[in-house]
């Protein structure tokens, strides 16, 4: 049984609208689609779904659908008569069966292969499978919770989903943005990192990061979001040596040189040498908000912002003949942001 | 008699949202709106005493899809209608059709046939 459960933590909006609606939906039984970037925590709340539900007490088994070739995902999905290939000599259970009143997650549904999306179509229809080998129908009671990183909208033009199975495993959509468009929730994600690791490595005295160097892992974009989060502090608690773990996030290949020399720009040895800066960085930025009203650096800052997200985004769409989803991919931002972004900043094609 | 009927609208698009309110508000409903189904669940529950006679929900939303709150809502209102409709092709009608919705529409609608199965479905004597 696996119902401890890992708490989702954050403070942005997105995350707190994600909590409510697992608190809705979790009784439901309700076919669930994860959607998300790698690393952002799907895993995470197809689990707390799993153990805010009545089946809290029975499996929860996970398939990754893409880490298997077809053949072998089909017989692990729903099992094989003896007999039914080369090699096959004894029964042997599936996934179905093995998550009968309990959960199946299937990660990265988008890679399932067209044949064996219809076959699963088939089950969610009437709720009956059969095993490889076997013309016998078995009767499964799972709860289906589907997750990938892929576009699936885009993969049903492109012929390679099934418009009908998105549709059915699509009633409760989760929607998880990617780390670096909610900043907010950083320091609380980073704290609780910190504390379950300083208590692991409980003989490496690492101390918690100056707020320079904090500074820096906010403004980081994260493209492995919250995985790449929490390794980068189990880094630190090996190396205790911020400068060292920081330069290897900035090698990473997929990030861009206009953020590297962004950082490269912070200053490095001018350290403000405040202690416990986390809880008070959160509160003087609340407070400085409140002191300049009439300034309002917030609203500057926005405008500026604005500015050049607009001519970001309607070069890139220029570039690329409006085609929104490339151009989301490319900006790294979801197509609903995108399109949100569009829309709000009010970008058309003839300019 | 209509006038007393309250229908509860839910649909992501606010432009369709306000033609629907103006529409039937105008052939003597009580109208409410929802953004999304948070909402219209939000609605419902809240207004459990004064309750209302129809719910018309697009299928195709965020989050909650139009099939996700029909299903809920079926459940803890038996007795309320419900219209879904969507402009996504039969495959999300199909599944609401399951989930028991009363009646499906594709969109584009005609409000005014609309009207009249809504009338057909809560038994309003329509002859003036």
């Amino acid at each position: 049984m696996r119902n401890s459960k890992q708490p989702i933590i954050g403070v942005s909006n997105s995350i707190l609208k994600i909590k409510e609606l697992i608190s809705h939906v979790a009784s439901t039984g309700l076919n669930i689609l994860i959607t998300g970037e790698t690393g952002v925590g799907k895993d995470l709340i197809a689990h707390n779904l799993y153990a805010s539900s009545p089946r809290a007490d029975n499996n929860f088994i996970k398939v990754n659908c893409a880490a298997l070739p077809e053949t072998l995902l089909e017989s692990e999905l729903y099992g094989f008569e003896k007999g039914a290939f080369t090699g096959a000599h004894k029964n042997r259970l599936g996934k179905f069966k093995a998550a009968d009143k309990g959960v199946l997650f299937l990660d990265e549904i988008g890679d399932m292969t067209l044949s064996l999306q219809s076959k699963m179509l088939h089950v969610l229809q009437t709720g009956e499978f059969s095993p490889l080998g076997s013309s016998q129908e078995f009767k499964t009671d799972v709860w289906v919770i589907a997750a990938t990183n892929h576009q699936l909208e885009e993969k049903i033009i492109n012929k390679e989903f099934r418009e009908d199975l998105y549709y059915r495993l699509n009633i409760i959509k989760i929607d998880v943005p990617p780390l670096r468009e909610r900043p907010e929730d950083i320091p609380p994600i980073f704290e609780y990192f910190f504390k379950k690791y300083s208590a692991k490595y409980s003989e490496s005295k690492v101390e918690k990061p100056e707020k320079q160097i904090f500074e820096k892992l906010l403004k980081y974009p994260w493209p492995g979001n919250i995985r790449e989060l929490q390794n980068c502090i189990k880094k630190q608690m090996v190396l205790n040596d911020w400068d060292k773990v920081i330069n290897d996030l900035l090698n990473n290949p997929t990030i861009g040189t206009s953020i590297k020399n962004n950082f490269s720009v912070l200053p490095d040895n001018n350290f403000d040498t405040t202690s416990a800066f986390l809880s008070e960085f959160i509160n003087f930025s609340k407070s400085s908000g409140s002191l300049i009203e009439d300034i309002s650096l917030k609203k500057i800052k926005k405008q500026a912002c604005d500015k050049i997200e607009k001519e970001v985004i309607s070069y890139v769409l220029s570039k690329l003949a409006w085609n929104r989803s490339k151009a989301s991919k490319i900006l790294k931002i979801s197509y609903k942001t995108l399109l949100y972004k569009i829309n709000e900043l009010d970008i058309n094609p003839h300019i | 008699m209509i006038g007393t009927h309250r229908i509860l609208i839910v649909d992501d698009s606010r432009d369709l949202l306000d033609t629907f309110n103006d529409f039937f508000n105008s052939m003597g409903y009580q109208v409410s709106v929802a953004p999304d189904g948070f909402e219209a669940l939000k609605l419902l529950r809240n207004n459990s005493l004064n309750h209302f006679n129809l719910l018309i929900t697009d299928l195709v939303m965020p989050q909650i899809s139009g099939v996700g709150l029909i299903t809920i809502i079926k459940k803890e209102f038996p007795d309320l209608k419900i219209i879904a409709m969507t402009g996504y092709g039969y495959e999300p009608g199909i599944l609401a059709t399951e989930a028991q919705a009363d009646l499906v529409l594709y969109k584009p609608l005609d409000l005014f046939k609309m009207e009249k199965n809504i009338a057909k479905l809560l038994k309003i004597n329509t002859k003036k």
